[in-house]
């Protein structure tokens, strides 16, 4: 069989998953494709979102349809990073004994690592994941853990601010796609969310959800697409455009109400940020069916993936939910290709 | 004997020039005649004198009203050397039925040595003034001769045709600003992008695709105020639906212009080119409205 054809395989199994997904987790279209992106492009994905929206389901069913060794911890403001390497414990005859904590567990077949309520966390804790997501792995008892399928689904609901610790901004940037979820539902969708039984018992919805068992094979496809997807100069010249508008915006004509553009932000997108952003365009690309990567795809994953790594100034930063989009937009609709 | 004759003749010659404070004095006045009401009259003394011997101005007449029908315009007094110029502009109000005598008052103009004053009298000059009566009294049947007002001048106005050319030019200016903050110009221009887009297309050739994409990708993102994207087309149409009319061949345009930047081996006909002039063309008869 040759690349192709396994692509276009590949593809049509991509396709049926989030088919799936969209089935138990109803009315969260565009936050399942992008799950779908960053899982097949192999990124890290922060889940942000009211109480109660069904961020954890999604993960959770993302994970059970993916298969793989499945971990979670919940995030505590007592939580310390030896929580996640090992627990200890009195066994049956009353002896203290080790054993490794969810991080370890599985060793190396380590799949999806699901922290919820990431920001309950000490930024002890967090330092520990930034090793364990942006090298995939970390040193416990004297050496060194790999974990090469690691994927690391995290939430944090954006309510609450009291006993929580803000990521810091070498956390964020770690993840490839910070997604939104709000309550953007048809009524058609709240009425069966709200009176179908089937979506009251989220265990037996999750169990309902089928291993595809592709997961192990996941790395391999995604390199292969990686390689595959074509970019020419033009496309090259226009992600060059939008990676300098996140620097300076205001010369790409980038105007927002009643804001000094050139005060506006502390920090554009990073080379990492970048990189993700092309590798999940060149994914998207392929989900689309195509083999060259275009401008809409660059535009389709640039919300997720530039949102949280862009940081405005502080006298800004009590706007940053009006303006951050304001800003992704304006910069969207103002950078021309060709 | 004769020398001495001679010169007691010249002795006696300069005896009288010497004694005469006063060497030269004339008074030079215009025709005697032909006045009318609000004429003015000019009278020129000229008085040369010996020297040391200075004119008291004090004693001329004083400008302004000298009697009931006589004005003093004007004095002026010119001295060049001991020689006096004294320039005098009368101007007559009076209105006589008849032509009647009138007499300029003379005066004595006071000259001065040291303390000693003497006196040069300036003597009174007499004018004919006419009237301005006709001198047949004409009448309607009703008694009364009644002609009509002669109509008021008229002001000069130039100042303010200036000023009022100088407040329209800077309206209008300020009209243009204001136009211009308001973007009616962007405007403008946007009712002409695919007129400038088919004279650039003009020149093209097949091997020029790339220039000829980007020329009408240019003229469709300043239609659109941004630039246009194919999957932002459904926004172009809601903001501009007259160009729905025409959505098959801009999806041509898109999908092979996003084939030609952004995928390899793409070949170029000669055709294509005609499609997207075709294409410029129908953009432009919507943009003139003629679609």
């Amino acid at each position: 069989m040759n690349t192709d054809t396994q692509l276009t395989d590949w593809r049509e199994q991509a396709l049926q998953f989030e088919r799936q997904i969209n089935q138990t987790v109803i009315g969260l279209q565009p936050a399942v494709r992008h799950i779908i992106l960053a899982v097949f492009t192999r990124g890290h994905v922060l889940l942000e979102g009211n109480v109660g929206v069904g961020k954890t389901t999604l993960l959770r069913a993302v994970a059970q349809g993916l298969g793989g060794d499945y971990q979670r911890i919940e995030g505590t403001i007592d939580l310390v990073p030896a929580d996640l390497i090992y627990y200890t414990y009195l066994n049956d005859q009353g002896r203290p004994c080790v054993d490794p904590g969810p991080l370890l567990k599985h060793g190396d077949t380590l799949a999806t690592f699901f922290f919820n309520e990431i920001n309950r966390a000490r930024p002890q804790v967090h330092a520990l994941l930034l090793r364990a997501m942006a090298e995939r792995s970390i040193n416990a008892f004297n050496r060194d853990y790999h974990f090469p399928h690691i994927q690391v689904f995290a939430d944090r609901n954006r309510v609450e601010k009291e006993e929580t610790f803000e990521l810091p901004a070498a956390a964020k940037d770690r993840f490839m796609m910070e997604i939104n979820i709000d309550m953007l539902r048809g009524d058609t969708e709240l009425d069966e969310l709200m009176f179908n039984p089937r979506f009251h018992d989220t265990d037996r919805l999750i169990a309902g959800v089928t291993s595809s068992g592709i997961y192990y094979r996941l790395n391999e496809l995604a390199q292969t697409v990686q390689q595959r997807m074509q970019t020419s100069p033009k496309l090259h010249a226009y992600a060059l455009g939008l990676w300098k508008a996140t620097h300076q915006p205001q010369q790409y004509g980038v105007q927002l109400s009643d804001v000094e553009m050139p005060q506006l932000l502390t920090a554009g997108a990073s080379p990492r940020g970048m990189s993700y952003l092309i590798r999940a365009a060149k994914t998207r690309a392929w989900l689309e069916g195509r083999d060259h990567v275009l401008p809409e795809d660059l535009q389709a994953v640039f919300p997720v993936c530039m949102t949280h790594r862009l940081f405005l100034n502080p006298m800004y930063a009590y706007r940053k939910e009006q303006l951050l989009p304001e800003l992704i937009e304006g910069i969207l609709n103002q950078v021309a290709a060709p | 004997m004769r020398i001495l004759l001679i010169m007691a003749l010249s002795l006696l010659g300069c005896s009288g020039a010497i004694d005469e404070p006063v060497s030269y004095f004339n008074v030079e006045t215009p025709r005697p005649f032909g006045y009318v009401n609000g004429d003015e009259i000019p009278q020129r003394i000229i008085i040369e004198t010996r020297s040391g011997i200075t004119l008291q101005t004090g004693s001329l007449p004083a400008k302004g009203q000298i009697n009931r029908w006589l004005n003093l315009n004007q004095v002026t007094v010119k001295q060049t050397g001991q020689r006096y110029q004294i320039d005098l502009l009368y101007q007559v109000f009076y209105a006589p039925l008849e032509v009647k005598a009138l007499t300029l008052p003379g005066f004595t103009v006071q000259l001065s040595q040291g303390e000693k004053s003497i006196g040069q009298n300036v003597p009174a000059w007499t004018f004919t003034l006419s009237s301005l009566r006709e001198l047949i009294a004409r009448q309607t049947e009703q008694g009364e001769y009644m002609r009509p007002d002669s109509p008021p001048p008229l002001l000069t106005d130039t100042h303010a045709l200036y000023g009022l050319v100088a407040s329209l030019s800077v309206a209008v200016l300020i009209a243009a600003y204001l136009a211009y903050l308001y973007g009616c110009y962007p405007n403008m221009l946007r009712r002409t992008v695919f007129k400038r887009a088919l004279r650039k297309l003009a020149g093209l050739s097949k091997a020029d695709m790339e220039q000829a994409l980007t020329v009408v990708h240019q003229a469709l993102n300043s239609l659109n105020g941004q630039p246009l994207f194919f999957n932002r087309l459904s926004d172009f149409y809601r903001r501009n639906p007259q160009y729905l009319q025409i959505n098959a061949q801009l999806l041509w345009f898109f999908t092979y212009s996003n084939r030609y930047f952004f995928s390899d081996g793409m070949i170029v006909v000669a055709q294509d080119l005609q499609q997207l002039k075709d294409l410029c063309e129908q953009c432009r008869k919507i943009e003139r409205g003629s679609r």
